[in-house]
């Protein structure tokens, strides 16, 4: 697995990908054996037809939009270095870094930019701001025809009367920080690499 | 710094890593050769075991020096073993049983779904026992004992041989039944039986009651195990908001789990609903009061009278026993049971009809149905046990007369016998089994009650699934084409699932399987009966009902049911203790021929363990032992509890404090580092030990001059310099080095990344 990839991987881009995005040599060399393997075409880019393919991604609510953040704003192809830029997201923060302060720039995984990731799926207008119409939208894939419009409506406004603080009736990034304060980002937004 | 690198210590280490290693280790050779030059004291020298342990234990990792092939061995052995661990799990978790049927289910509600999964836990608990049961008890019996109709307990008698085979009568547990294994009159008392003297009297004994204590010790480790998950956070605060954004289970990958899972997410958000609704209701106070308390007095009235019900029946039961068999109809044969199980059917919703007066909040409501429900069941089970008493001792009256009568009539026979031959040497009187007259054997008169209720409970449970759920959907299915008004939407329309109903028959099941002590055959009926009710119920849920309109679960965590059902077998234990204690057992059946049944312990401890132990447990009995012995477990329990209570405070305490530090650090970035770094100079050995490590990497521009300077100067210069490089040195690729090297004496702030950044330079 790990020696048939890697020659077409080269070294230089392997250090440049480690400098980006923090992965180790062995698991940016485990990811592009992925990556190969979903790049049916062979041409070194991946398609959202190719994403489409894992079943996971295909059953999810939300899969559309996961896809869609893989690729930069109007391209229809993803190169390794997208893929790996995205992935950066999900690299699983260790335990030497958890103490590191919130100073100039952070690294693509930290809490907050997992959060950010997370928070761009919901908020598609890019306003920085979840919306009523927004949430409705995200229920309405969860749950189906299963609730009544008028209980769907009153759950979204029950969840924005929970998160909002500053009474702009829309979730804002700090607003949604503070609602997922207590659950494990690191952890459920990791890659789970085996060794 | 072996403190700080021992955490990469057995795992595989990526380039970066081996590099920094690498350069370690060379140091500490370094530092090796060349420390019998140094002028330093003895103790200092004695450190230097620790800079060997590091190179031996290294080495290896890098290719180099004597580890290297076992370090590589132990590393691919690690890993294979590591994979070999993860298949097995996934090898395991394919054998659970039931786990696609369970899945199904889920798509009602997780609550559902619950029912099933306490229902197969509840198998393998009465799997476990049946193990016991047969294996220590049956089986011997069968293999080693005596076969059937040999001596007279195991044999019909000649009265009844006419009828034993019939079907009737088998129903009813009599003929050949009731003289088989299933039951406890086939046991033989004989001290020891078969080749390897296995002493059966005392296995039955014991495998009786530690039945019970299995049952009980399985249950209290279940209740322990879940109330371990369950705590964490308050739940209170975001519950719209975790609902919306963290529900959905991404490693979802089958299109029938995400159906389910849909499904699922969409009951919760109902229930979330509902729970939102109720927390906003007004209240009347006075007329709720009254309401509450007339609800309360109609339901005592009614547990009165199912008790009152239950002691005529079984008052009247007895008098049919006293008559011929042929002259009753079936109805009055099996009147008891038939009242019994009536009662369970019809109180429950009457109870809810009644409950509807109260008008409490849904979750509460269930709680009560549930607790009314318990003490219905609880107060039959009694009632019934209490009037099989009476029976009981009736039965023992007689025996006693009989007994006198059979000793009588074989002292007879002894004194005709030896006057007739003019010897003294009597052969037991030849008669067949079947015609010795026999005692009536008042335990396997128990354990066929006890078998005869739970038969017809079992019965009872089908068929109501059979007409309440199947016969109910059909007629509401297709009659619903030719019927006037809308039979789905209104009434009858389809049936919910009872959840709290079936459970509380389940745990009652299991409170009555206690019976088992008089009839052995019963924990294997019972696991025949759990089996089959998995396949139906799953089936008649899966087909037959709709998921609940209002879904609401008894409590949070599985501990409600979990003590529910501590407390029923708890109770059920009692009677069979009872009568283990109090009265003697029958003469001429069952494996206990002495005065009490626990005299049987007493007789092995005498005969079999050597006699010392004896005069232990003397001892050990003495009343001036015991209730020391009572007081000290009283002061466990209650030391043992305020520990607890201490550790939970300490929980509390050190949550708050993990976040009022998370906070702290939030705002104050500089002080953490401080600390992180106080905390290593702490762990240190000897701080100038690093010195001259840390001028080397920090300089490799430096002169050697300079660099032996460097170290010749700061051996007695200030620790920070030291403190503030170990983690650098080992776990990160050198960074950027932003500061020549000359003022690497003291720490500057903005040195690198988070390094001694607060701290005034010392000098």
């Amino acid at each position: 697995m790990g020696s048939r990839a890697s020659t077409l991987l080269r070294e230089e881009e392997i250090e440049e990908i480690k400098k980006e995005t923090g992965f180790s040599h062995s698991q940016i060399t485990r990811l592009y054996s992925r990556f190969t393997s979903l790049d049916k075409g062979e041409n070194g880019t991946l398609s959202r037809e190719d994403f489409q393919r894992i079943p996971e991604l295909a059953i999810n609510p939300l899969g559309d939009r996961i896809i869609n953040a893989f690729f930069p704003e109007g391209e229809d192809q993803v190169n390794f270095r997208g893929f790996m830029r995205t992935l950066a997201h999900f690299r699983p923060i260790e335990d030497s870094e958890k103490n590191k302060n919130t100073s100039t720039s952070e690294p693509l995984n930290s809490r907050t930019n997992k959060l950010l990731f997370a928070f761009r799926l919901y908020d598609l207008d890019r306003d920085d701001k979840i919306s009523r119409d927004e949430l409705l939208q995200v229920l309405r894939m969860m749950v189906g025809v299963n609730i009544s419009d008028e209980q769907l409506g009153s759950i979204a406004d029950r969840t924005i009367q929970e998160a909002d603080t500053n009474g702009d009736s829309s979730i804002s990034f700090n607003e949604f920080i503070k609602v997922l304060e207590k659950v494990d980002v690191e952890q459920k937004m990791s890659i789970r690499f085996l060794h | 710094s072996s403190s700080s690198s021992s955490d990469s210590d057995e795992e595989s280490l990526s380039e970066g890593e081996m590099a920094a290693l690498k350069e370690e280790v060379e140091e500490k050779k370094k530092l090796v050769a060349t420390l019998r030059n140094k002028p330093w004291r003895m103790k200092r020298r004695l450190i230097l075991l620790e800079a060997q342990e590091f190179i031996e234990k290294f080495e290896g990792a890098l290719g180099k020096g004597k580890g290297k092939k076992l370090y590589a061995f132990k590393v691919m052995m690690t890993k294979k073993f590591i994979k070999f661990k993860r298949d097995f799990e996934n090898f395991k978790t394919a054998f659970i049983p039931w786990e696609g049927k369970i899945k199904e289910v889920e798509h009602f509600g997780s609550s559902v779904a619950s029912y099933f999964i306490f229902l197969r836990w509840m198998y393998g608990l009465n799997l476990v026992l049946f193990g016991f049961m047969f294996g220590l008890v049956v089986l011997p019996e069968i293999l080693m004992g005596l076969p059937y109709g040999s001596i007279p307990r195991k044999t019909v008698p000649r009265q009844e041989q006419a009828k034993a085979m019939d079907f009737s009568v088998l129903f009813d547990f009599g003929g050949y039944c009731k003289y088989s294994f299933l039951f406890y009159g086939y046991y033989d008392h004989k001290r020891t039986i078969g080749v390897l003297q296995f002493r059966l009297p005392l296995s039955y004994l014991l495998v009786g009651v530690g039945i019970f204590g299995y049952s009980l010790m399985v249950v209290i480790r279940m209740a322990r195990n879940s109330n371990e998950g369950g705590d964490g956070a308050d739940e209170g605060e975001f519950t719209f908001s975790w609902k919306m954004f963290t529900s959905w289970d991404y490693l979802i990958g089958n299109p029938e789990t995400a159906d389910n899972k849909y499904a699922s997410i969409t009951t919760s958000f109902k229930e979330s609903i509902v729970d939102e609704q109720e927390n906003q209701k007004d209240e009347n106070i006075h007329l709720r009061r009254f309401l509450r308390v007339l609800a309360n007095v109609l339901i005592l009235c009614s547990l009165g009278g199912s008790g009152y019900l239950i002691y005529f029946v079984v008052k009247r039961s007895q008098e049919f026993a006293d008559m011929d068999n042929d002259e009753l109809s079936w109805f009055e044969k099996n009147e008891v049971e038939f009242v019994m199980s009536l009662l369970g059917l019809v109180c429950p919703p009457l109870f809810e009809t009644i409950a509807e007066l109260e008008d409490y909040h849904p979750r509460i409501a269930l709680k009560w149905q549930l607790g009314r429900i318990f003490a219905l069941f609880l107060g039959n089970l009694y009632t019934f046990l209490f009037a099989l008493f009476d029976e009981v001792n009736a039965k023992l009256e007689s025996e006693k007369t009989i007994k006198n009568a059979t000793e009588w009539a074989l002292k007879e026979y002894r004194s005709n016998y030896s006057s007739y031959f003019n010897t003294t040497d009597v052969p037991p009187p030849d008669v067949h089994p079947a015609d010795v007259i026999r005692g009536p054997c008042w335990e396997t008169a128990v354990g066929i009650e006890f078998v005869k209720l739970i038969v017809s409970d079992i019965q009872v449970n089908y068929l109501t699934i059979l007409i309440g759920d199947f016969l109910r959907a059909v007629i509401v299915r297709f009659l619903n084409y030719c019927w006037c008004w809308d039979l789905e939407a209104g009434f009858p329309s389809y049936g919910e699932f009872d959840i709290s109903g079936n459970v509380l028959g389940l745990i009652f099941n299991q409170g009555m399987i206690m019976g088992a002590f008089y009839a052995p055959g019963l924990v294997g009926l019972n696991v025949l009966r759990l089996l089959c009710s998995m396949y139906y119920q799953c089936w008649a849920v899966m087909a037959c009902n709709v998921p609940h309109e209002r879904v609401f679960k008894a409590s949070r965590s599985n501990n409600f049911y979990m003590g529910l059902l501590l407390l029923v077998l708890f109770l059920s234990l009692l009677p069979v203790v009872y009568t283990i204690m109090t009265l003697s057992p029958s003469f001429d059946c069952g494996p206990f021929g002495q005065e009490k049944m626990y005299d049987v312990v007493m007789e092995t401890i005498e005969q079999d363990l050597p006699s010392f132990i004896g005069d232990i447990f003397g001892y050990a009995t003495n009343p001036g032992l015991i209730m020391p012995a009572v007081l000290l477990m009283r002061l466990a329990i209650y030391y043992l509890n305020a520990v607890s209570k201490g550790y939970q405070q300490a929980n509390i305490d050190l949550k708050k404090k993990m976040q009022t530090d998370e906070e702290k650090n939030r705002r104050n970035n500089t002080d953490s580092t401080n600390q992180v770094m106080k905390d290593l100079e702490d762990l240190l050995p000897d701080k100038s030990l690093i010195l001259p490590p840390t001028a080397e990497t920090k300089s490799p521009k430096m002169k050697p001059g300079a660099a032996a300077n460097g170290k010749g100067v700061n051996l007695q210069k200030d620790v920070s310099l030291a403190a503030s490089n170990p983690r650098g040195v080992v776990t990160r690729a050198p960074g950027p080095r932003s500061q020549p090297p000359g003022n690497a004496r003291g720490p500057k702030p903005g040195q690198g990344r988070g390094r001694g950044g607060g701290r005034p330079p010392r000098q």
